[in-house]
């Protein structure tokens, strides 16, 4: 049938999107103070008091607008996590992440919601729901969430 | 305005997000290509039940479920139903803008394929024109197989 090779046919395709966006006025301001003095900020609803991390301009729970930033700290408890074991595209370079590396939801003290980062102890198997995690800041920050390495578990 | 927007600088974002992909075309897809590729053919598989002919292929009758394993050959001249002017630029689109996006009706298919029309008057382009398949010279056995459509 084919006279070239085999009578079934491979696609193969190179799809790159690179792109830019507006990180908008609440995570330009979370971004900023991470980079400038390794805050992580939350912000408080008036109404009921919840305090969001990432931020977010209205509360979800009153729809009230979002004002008063607070500092989290760079501790918290891990909530959640995986191990991945798959080498995922990174979509900030587009490069294979090497594994394995932890992933998680860490919750900040006095924060209402998880922040989802990287989570890595001195052996990953150590990882367990409720350890104390501590943010591990870059050297070089340029104002996104990369500029927390990681959050690393505080072992005693 | 609250004061923490004083001086605040808008951060941009970027993303570099890459989706490399390979996948079998399957059984009834790589024939139709093949055809193209090695005979410059056209084909499209016809249900035994409702005789709707399928340009591209497929396997089941999406009308009424038959299996469909009988082969008919169409022409490569058809009637164009729709086309849009695409003028943005795509990192996946196999052409720089601008171009046009044809949904073109083989004769002998029942079925609209979709593909680029070129060699076309942007402004004369309407529905209902007769168009044909260039095919290139170099075929590799897949849908750019065929440049695109011409008017006739």
């Amino acid at each position: 049938m084919s006279e070239k090779g085999g009578s079934l046919l491979l696609a193969e395709f190179n799809a790159n999107f690179s792109f830019n966006y507006s990180a908008g006025r609440y995570a330009s301001y979370f971004f900023k103070k991470l980079k400038e003095q390794k805050q992580i900020m939350g912000i408080r609803c008036s109404k009921c008091q919840r305090i969001f991390v990432p931020p977010r301009p209205a509360c979800g729970f009153c729809f009230e607008r979002n004002t008063e930033w607070v500092d989290l700290g760079d501790e918290g408890t891990l909530w959640g996590y995986t191990v991945v074991q798959f080498p995922f595209l990174d979509p900030l370079t587009g490069e294979e992440r090497p594994i394995p590396y932890g992933y998680g939801f860490i919750e900040l003290k006095g924060a209402s919601t998880r922040l989802q980062h990287f989570v890595t102890a001195s052996d990953l198997n150590k990882l367990k729901i409720g350890l104390r995690m501590k943010a591990v800041f870059r050297e070089e920050r340029k104002g996104s969430l990369a500029d927390i390495l990681y959050f690393q578990a505080i072992e005693e | 305005m609250e004061n923490w927007l004083e001086g605040l600088e808008p951060i941009v974002g970027h993303q570099d997000i890459k989706v490399p992909y390979r996948y079998s075309m399957g059984a009834t897809t790589s024939k139709f290509f093949i055809e193209m590729r090695d005979h410059k053919k056209i084909l499209g598989l016809k249900c035994p039940k409702c005789q709707v002919v399928f340009v591209p292929p497929r396997s089941i009758c999406g009308r009424c479920f038959s299996a469909m394993e009988e082969w008919v050959q169409v022409s490569d001249i058809g009637t164009l139903q729709t086309f849009t002017v695409v003028h943005y630029p795509s990192p996946v689109q196999p052409v720089p803008p601008p171009f046009i996006y044809g949904i073109i009706q083989l004769d002998g298919a029942d079925t609209g394929l979709a593909h680029l029309i070129g060699e076309a008057d942007f402004g004369r382009v309407h529905v209902g024109m007769r168009l044909q398949a260039v095919f290139k010279e170099e075929r590799v056995g897949n849908m750019l197989d065929i440049l695109y459509f011409k008017p006739i």
